[in-house]
């Protein structure tokens, strides 16, 4: 499956372990070939697993990275390849990091569903004490619009938001200015012009469809709350 | 690089891929999650979102650093070793001096792993 371009053009990388590969695959690489011998950087005959984890399973999307790397940096900067890998793959170890602590953390606890509140509780312990606000609003956005309020996922909520429309204006996620604008199609019909009377304003329209969470997170949600046990 | 239609990649449906508001692909969030280690089991949906968000400050902060670092040596160009400076200046980031240290090619002075 197509990833949308956001993954597939690495191909493989050199992996941690793989202390000779020092080439990087081609950039223009499309899907993944299932078959490792066609990408020469890689050891496949370690018998790690890390050397079957594919690139795009292990690293954020480096389109994505770049896109909030630019929104620090002036316009006038440019980012070396390396460093935008670099910074690629420090969010990875990030992640694993923030992860393994809230993991030890539910063992503790005798718990086996590492939930929001742990990954809180492990960056705050690791130091990443200034996140722990924004994070904490962010999440209590994400609560209030998705608790239990999603439409049908062919996307009808937007009428549902009708209803009160001057409660949006200002319910956004503020730290973040969501590249929305890809956005506007998302339900298939943008009716945000008529639906906020304010066509003009941007951002709440914007703020507004940013609070409707994507399909896939309320499956994956439901899949794994399902799934979750204690 | 294959650049996505303004909706092709959010009306592709499915788990993979797919930013929405948060930005960030939750499901490779997950998996990324995951491959941490053999530990980890049963991940709750909103977890991925709260990284989502925190992956992005992470970034925007390391990216600030590597910058200021980039600035001293009067480039305009940020290269992995601004990363790398600015990790070594920041005790947060320590968990990812090996990281940065590492496939450089050369050796800089080894940072003592500090215990936990």
């Amino acid at each position: 499956m197509e990833l949308g371009g956001n993954g597939g053009f690495h191909g493989y990388r050199r992996l941690p372990q793989n202390s000779s590969a020092g080439t990087k695959a081609p950039e223009i690489s499309m899907e993944m070939p299932p078959q490792m011998n066609q990408t020469p950087n890689t050891n496949s005959v370690t018998d790690d697993t890390e050397c079957t984890v594919r690139e795009q399973d292990r690293f954020m999307p480096i389109a994505n990275v770049i896109r909030i790397m630019r929104k620090i940096l002036p316009p006038h900067a440019k980012i070396s390849d390396d460093a935008k890998e670099t910074i690629q793959e420090c969010v990875s170890e990030f992640i694993g990091f923030i992860t393994s602590e809230a993991n030890d953390r539910c063992q503790r606890e005798q718990r086996k569903t590492i939930t929001a509140e742990d990954v809180l509780w492990a960056m705050s312990k690791l130091g990443f004490d200034d996140y722990i606000e924004p994070l904490t609003l962010y999440l209590h956005r994400y609560r209030e619009y998705d608790g239990g309020e999603r439409g049908s996922l062919t996307g009808e909520p937007l009428v549902k938001r009708a209803v009160d429309p001057g409660t949006y204006g200002f319910m956004t996620f503020p730290p973040v200015p969501f590249p929305m604008a890809p956005h506007h199609g998302f339900f298939g019909a943008p009716p945000m012009n008529g639906f906020l009377k304010d066509p003009s304003n941007a951002g709440p329209s914007q703020a507004a469809v940013a609070g409707i969470d994507p399909p896939h997170c309320k499956e994956q949600g439901l899949e794994l709350l399902n799934g979750g046990g204690k | 690089m294959r650049q996505p239609g303004a909706y092709s990649r959010l009306l592709a449906g499915g788990i993979s891929g797919k930013t929405g508001p948060h930005s960030l692909p939750l499901a490779r969030i997950k998996k990324i999650m995951k491959n941490s280690s053999d530990e980890v089991k049963m991940i709750s949906g909103e977890a991925p979102i709260v990284f989502s968000k925190a992956c992005e400050l992470f970034i925007e902060e390391l990216t600030k650093r590597a910058w200021m670092m980039t600035l001293q040596a009067k480039r305009s160009t940020l290269h992995r070793e601004d990363v790398a400076s600015a990790v070594m200046n920041i005790d947060i980031f320590d968990f990812l001096v090996n990281l940065v240290s590492e496939n450089s090619g050369k050796s800089e002075d080894p940072q003592p792993v500090t215990e936990a």
